[in-house]
């Protein structure tokens, strides 16, 4: 895919950089993107993305602007006021980057035309006010195998992650289900207006990373942001078998690699374990990181989950952010998919 | 004594604040304590089965905890998070 003169000028900054050039800024002109609800999420992300030549970018949204929307939605103008939100969006989208296709989706997004919708986009930037719509977006990307990214905001409080198929935990996965009152919105508990800036932005960033292929994007952690603690912190979720199931079986189709370490004592390796499986005892962890290679998906598990989780904190002090483990162990493995597996006690 | 970060939709037990302390040897007893200190609280996060509710996640550092008799030391920093759903 070529660039033309303008959008060699227009893109001179991404061009500049050595991780982007002129192959990174064709796959961002490749790039399909959906972002869910242009609200104080969607209004920074599409905005980026835009910007950023993201070839084909959908806004779904149902609503109308309102005034008090302004104070966030960074979308729309007061002359607006009271006119489709998904059109208003196409038309500030379209006159910052006329390059690039905005597609209008004036709906509102229910189980009926999910699938149907995302199913033409790669990647879905979730921007959502409602519970409902977070789990319907969730389980299509799940189904449909989209790449998802997830931001959600509540007062001075944000979080943020990224749902890649077959590399890490869903938004269902992280929360199972939630009773719609449980958790207010916006309308009901406000919002600091910038708030919804940094974490929209923080989407457009994970998406353009996804995209490229570039650095750690946020999969299997949870990124949540205090506006008024001026910290930020991830927190990793654990695999399910059946996750790490998927995970091993997709770095076999596609001959990329999975390291899996069982932390276990040798005995109890010896007994039966997982194949493909290296064995690395907790204790020797420390001495022996070298045998671990670096930037691939990296699982540890032992017999219950205790030790696999004590390995993962030394991992990440170590350098391996993205290390990840098996929830319940080989005891779950052992339930959920290999049932004929002898997992050996520990003594 | 540990450090407790408090998710937002938490706050409204804890006065507004982000940050408080509690302790204990198990986060059950860290979750007695806070309800101590903070009525309702507890009740906002674990159900009558003693189980945590699904939209409310429990962290020892950066360590998901599925279970309350999990052991603290106390040196850990308790992450207590919740779905949030503005957009």
């Amino acid at each position: 895919m070529n660039l033309s003169a303008s959008e060699r000028e227009r893109y001179s900054r991404h061009l500049l950089l050595p991780e982007i050039g002129a192959a990174g800024q064709a796959r961002l002109k490749a790039a399909r993107v959906l972002v869910v609800g242009a609200g104080g999420l969607g209004s920074p992300a599409s905005l980026y993305l835009a910007a950023a030549g993201v070839g084909t970018l959908g806004i779904v949204d149902h609503d109308r602007v309102d005034l008090s929307n302004l104070q966030r939605q960074l979308l729309f103008d007061t002359g607006q006021i009271g006119a489709s939100k998904a059109l208003a969006a196409q038309t500030r989208l379209r006159a910052l980057n006329p390059q690039i296709d905005v597609i209008a989706h004036d709906l509102e997004l229910c189980a009926d035309n999910a699938m149907d919708l995302l199913r033409e986009y790669d990647y879905v930037l979730d921007g959502s006010d409602r519970l409902a719509t977070r789990y319907l977006v969730n389980d299509a990307c799940v189904l449909l195998k989209r790449t998802l990214i997830s931001a959600a905001i509540h007062r001075f409080e944000g979080q943020a992650m990224c749902y890649v198929p077959d590399r890490g935990p869903c938004y269902r996965c992280l929360f199972p289900k939630s009773a719609e009152g449980a958790v207010p919105n916006c309308a009901e508990a406000g919002v600091l207006g910038v708030l919804p800036g940094v974490l929209g932005a923080l989407q457009a960033t994970e998406a353009i990373k996804l995209i490229l292929g570039l650095g750690a994007p946020l999969v299997g952690r949870l990124l949540t942001y205090e506006a008024c603690g001026a910290n930020s912190t991830d927190k990793s979720a654990r695999l399910t078998p059946r996750q790490l199931r998927s995970l091993i079986d997709r770095a076999a189709s596609h001959g990329t690699a999975c390291t899996v370490v069982d932390v276990r004592e040798p005995r109890e390796f010896a007994a039966g374990h997982l194949a493909d499986s290296v064995n690395i005892p907790l204790a020797d962890l420390p001495r022996r990181w070298a045998e671990i290679p670096a930037r691939v998906p990296l699982v540890f598990l032992c017999r219950s989950g205790r030790r696999s989780l004590a390995a993962r904190e030394l991992a990440a002090r170590a350098g391996f952010e993205q290390a990840t483990d098996l929830d319940g162990g080989l005891l779950a493995w052992a339930v959920v998919i290999e049932p004929e597996m002898t997992v050996a006690p520990f003594e | 004594m540990n450090t407790v970060r408090v998710a937002s939709p938490l706050r409204s037990y804890t006065a507004g604040a982000a940050e408080v302390t509690a302790s204990g040897a198990t986060i059950a007893e860290l979750l007695a304590g806070l309800e101590r200190a903070h009525p309702g609280i507890r009740f906002r996060m674990i159900d009558e089965q003693d189980r945590i509710r699904p939209h409310i996640r429990i962290f020892i550092g950066r360590r998901e905890v599925k279970r309350l008799d999990e052991p603290l030391r106390t040196s850990d920093e308790v992450h207590l998070i919740c779905a949030l759903s503005g957009g």
